[in-house]
């Protein structure tokens, strides 16, 4: 499922991300790419979601959310309130 | 010639680089003593910004570079501080590092250890790594980057002698035997901790130059895995020895301040409440800005009162001339002191900025705000530069840089002088006060509403007219809040407050006295009668165009094209072309009001000057700034005079409207 699809409070493993080349380098450098783990944060919105990756809180627009593909972490958790 | 290769031999350049938020420039100012702004939100330092320090007799020149997450050129601060460490400018780098999120932190650190420069690791915010129980074993990073680690607290200054001694040894971090550990180090990391054997890529790697090692920065794309192992291995709980897993020790999600943010997020960003909190936050704002500060402004306007009357009773005891007694107190008291008066709005109208900026609530009124923006091509992030245009349109301005498109950042920059910066709240505070009785606060409010409705309809017309708009995109780091830290707020005011001080002593001053000659002197020479003067006759030739936005009076003209020097200049000058002498004190603004219902300028015409006011040329500052940003006289000339023919349109529309309904309804405005 895509990023924006995701539920609030849940965390997910990136399964796949079609940016194109130069946004993907970006992210790699922030830490996303295929393989780690993410938490919603907030995904309330029409458009931008705000997740959490690496201990670090970040806002996506539509455009990225959309892009980034993930699937349920194994041993799936609430992240703690 | 040789004395200047002495003097550059003696001189250690070192170049401070970091994630944004970092405390980076919080260390510059406490290393320099320099005071540059810091606040809690990525793309605070848009520019390289230098400074100097002395140490143990030796001499530091250190320059603060724009937080990056990488050096991959991908915005434009990523792009300027690359160049500069590659440029040969730094004899040593000095990495500046969040130690509660070191991992992302070791991103830029291994890609800054292929440039082959000497790098130290300055690991900051080690109180909050402590406070949540964790330890970081800086021997063990030390030997692993084979670099030195530092700890350090740049907001309470601690070990700043240990880096700067650390700094200053900076020749003995590149010998060849180091790196090569270093490498070694590395590899062993990686073999452990995916097993794959990755030896004939780094070796390739080992011997090359700072060029090519740059070419191969790429490589540590793929090195969060390495820095997951180099965590385990220095990161620990203090209470037990045991490791605990690399994400925890990077945040404890248990950690009272992470569950604080997230708390205050639900509200601050929720679907809900957000947009509306955001609104009174604004509010808030500008009612502190009117209501405190123009209580305060009273007291203000007072001493202006005295000093005017007994300047001009020292002067007349002195026998002065009459033309130098006018340029001293209609000129340069009135200009300079009128303007001296608003400094209480100013004030706080730049301490809620400050708050805002520092607590970390800028990155989520972009989040807030992209929905809306989004509408008009703009993504949230470009909200930023338009706040922060409320306070001053120039580092507004400059702000644009963040954005990662030009197009973006050229749309950014057209409509950034529309939001109302303080400079023409004296204007606004001057004529609402004269005409709109009790209303005076919601004319002034009207007219932050209008500046920002003129930007977001010109930023749709843009993106009607552009077919091949650019796919905005939000991408923010939303930091930690944390409580405004009174040190670095009182710094930032303390900042504005001198250079509105800088501004009235100079550019505000000057203007004053041109416009005293302009109005004094005309073809004849000196000049009693005012409309005889260059100004009058300069005013008369354009003021036909004003007509119809109820304008058309040579000194209003006047007035306004003294504005483009500085928007307060607005305010001085009309005291100089109407003869009120004080006219933001109470008596001068009855005074003046009288003079002007007498000439037929009325409320509606009060309103077109405001509005005209808000939208028309920015101020010389400003028009610098865009010109450097846009880096095209073209594009600058091009916003110039977009904006100008925009505050004759909405200028006439405002006039005509209200005119009409004056003559259907009696305003109650008393």
């Amino acid at each position: 499922m895509r990023l924006k699809e995701g539920k609030e409070h849940q965390i997910y493993e990136v399964t796949d991300m079609r940016l194109e080349p130069e946004l993907e380098r970006r992210m790699g450098a922030l830490g996303l790419s295929p393989g780690t783990s993410i938490e919603i944060v907030n995904n309330q919105k029409k458009g931008a979601v705000i997740v959490k990756f690496r201990g670090v809180r970040f806002a996506f627009g539509t455009r990225i959310a959309d892009q980034i593909h993930i699937k349920e972490a194994a041993g799936c958790r609430e992240a703690a309130r | 010639m040789q004395g200047s290769g002495e003097v550059n031999r003696n001189v250690i350049r070192a170049g401070f680089i970091g994630n944004p938020n970092c405390g980076k420039t919080t260390l510059f100012n406490a290393c320099t003593g320099a005071s540059l702004k810091v606040a809690n939100w990525p793309g605070v330092t848009v520019e390289k910004k230098e400074g100097w320090t002395t140490w143990r007799g030796m001499e530091f020149h250190l320059t603060d570079l724009p937080g990056v997450y990488s050096l991959a050129s991908y915005t434009m601060e990523e792009h300027v501080s690359k160049e500069f460490i590659l440029s040969g400018a730094v004899d040593v780098v000095v990495d500046v590092a969040d130690a509660s999120s070191l991992e992302r932190n070791l991103y830029l650190t291994l890609q800054l250890l292929e440039l082959g420069k000497p790098v130290v690791l300055a690991l900051n915010m080690m109180d909050i790594v402590r406070k949540r129980g964790m330890e970081i074993d800086l021997l063990r990073l030390s030997e692993l980057l084979g670099i030195p680690c530092i700890a350090i607290s740049a907001r309470e200054r601690m070990g700043l002698d240990l880096l700067l001694y650390a700094i200053s040894r900076y020749e003995e971090y590149e010998k060849p035997a180091l790196r090569a550990k270093r490498n070694s180090a590395l590899l062993q990391l990686r073999d452990r901790q995916d097993g794959r054997n990755q030896r004939i890529r780094l070796s390739e790697n080992r011997n090359r130059t700072a060029e090519e090692g740059w070419m191969s920065a790429s490589l540590a794309g793929a090195d969060y895995d390495l820095i997951e192992e180099m965590i385990s291995q220095v990161v620990r709980r203090r209470e037990k020895t045991q490791m605990p897993e690399p994400e925890q020790m990077i945040e404890k999600r248990a950690g009272k301040q992470q569950d604080l943010t997230d708390r205050i997020d639900r509200y601050l960003t929720g679907k809900w409440l957000g947009l509306p909190i955001f609104l009174a936050i604004m509010a808030m704002i500008f009612f502190l800005t009117f209501t405190v500060g123009g209580w305060l402004k009273g007291y203000f306007e007072m001493m202006l009162e005295l000093l005017s009357e007994e300047a001009g009773i020292l002067l007349d005891t002195w026998k002065v001339s009459p033309m130098l007694r006018s340029l001293i107190v209609e000129g340069i008291i009135s200009g300079v002191g009128g303007i001296l008066t608003f400094l209480p709005n100013i004030f706080i109208l730049f301490l809620a900025l400050a708050c805002l900026e520092d607590s970390g609530y800028m990155a989520r009124a972009a989040f807030v705000m992209d929905d809306l923006m989004s509408r008009v091509g703009l993504s949230g992030k470009a909200f930023l530069p338009l706040l922060l245009g409320f306070g001053c349109s120039v580092p507004a301005i400059m702000a644009s840089r963040t954005l990662e498109h030009r197009k973006d950042r050229l749309k950014t920059i057209l409509i950034t002088p529309f939001m109302s910066c303080s400079a023409r709240l004296p204007v606004y505070v001057l004529f609402s006060g004269m005409f709109f009785g009790k209303y005076a606060m919601a004319a002034c409010f009207s007219m932050y509403l209008i500046g920002i409705l003129a930007a977001v309809v010109s930023a749709k017309i843009l993106f009607r007219l552009d077919h091949h708009g650019t796919d905005h995109m939000l991408l923010i780091e939303l930091p930690k809040y944390q409580s405004p830290d009174a040190g670095s707020i009182m710094m930032y005011v303390r900042e504005k407050i001198k250079d509105y001080l800088t501004k009235a002593g100079t550019v505000i001053f000057l203007a004053s006295v041109v416009m005293w000659f302009l109005l004094n002197f005309g073809v004849e020479g000196y000049v009693t009668d005012m409309s005889r003067s260059f100004g009058a006759v300069m005013g008369k030739w354009i003021a036909p165009v004003f007509k119809p936005a109820g304008l058309g009076y040579w000194q209003i003209i006047v007035a306004l094209i003294s504005g483009i020097a500085a928007k307060e200049v607005v305010v001085s000058s009309c005291g100089l072309l109407f003869g009120i002498a004080n006219i933001t004190t109470g008596s001068g603004m009855a005074g003046f009001a009288h003079v002007l219902e007498e000439m037929g300028f009325g409320m509606p015409n009060a309103y077109a000057l405001m509005t005209f006011c808000l939208l028309y040329v920015p101020c010389t500052a400003a028009i610098a700034a865009i010109r450097k940003e846009t880096e095209s006289g073209k594009i600058t000339a091009a916003i110039v005079l977009f904006q100008t023919a925009a505050a004759w349109v909405v200028s006439v529309i405002s006039y005509q409207v209200l005119n009409l309904c004056s003559d259907i309804f009696v305003w109650p405005l008393h």
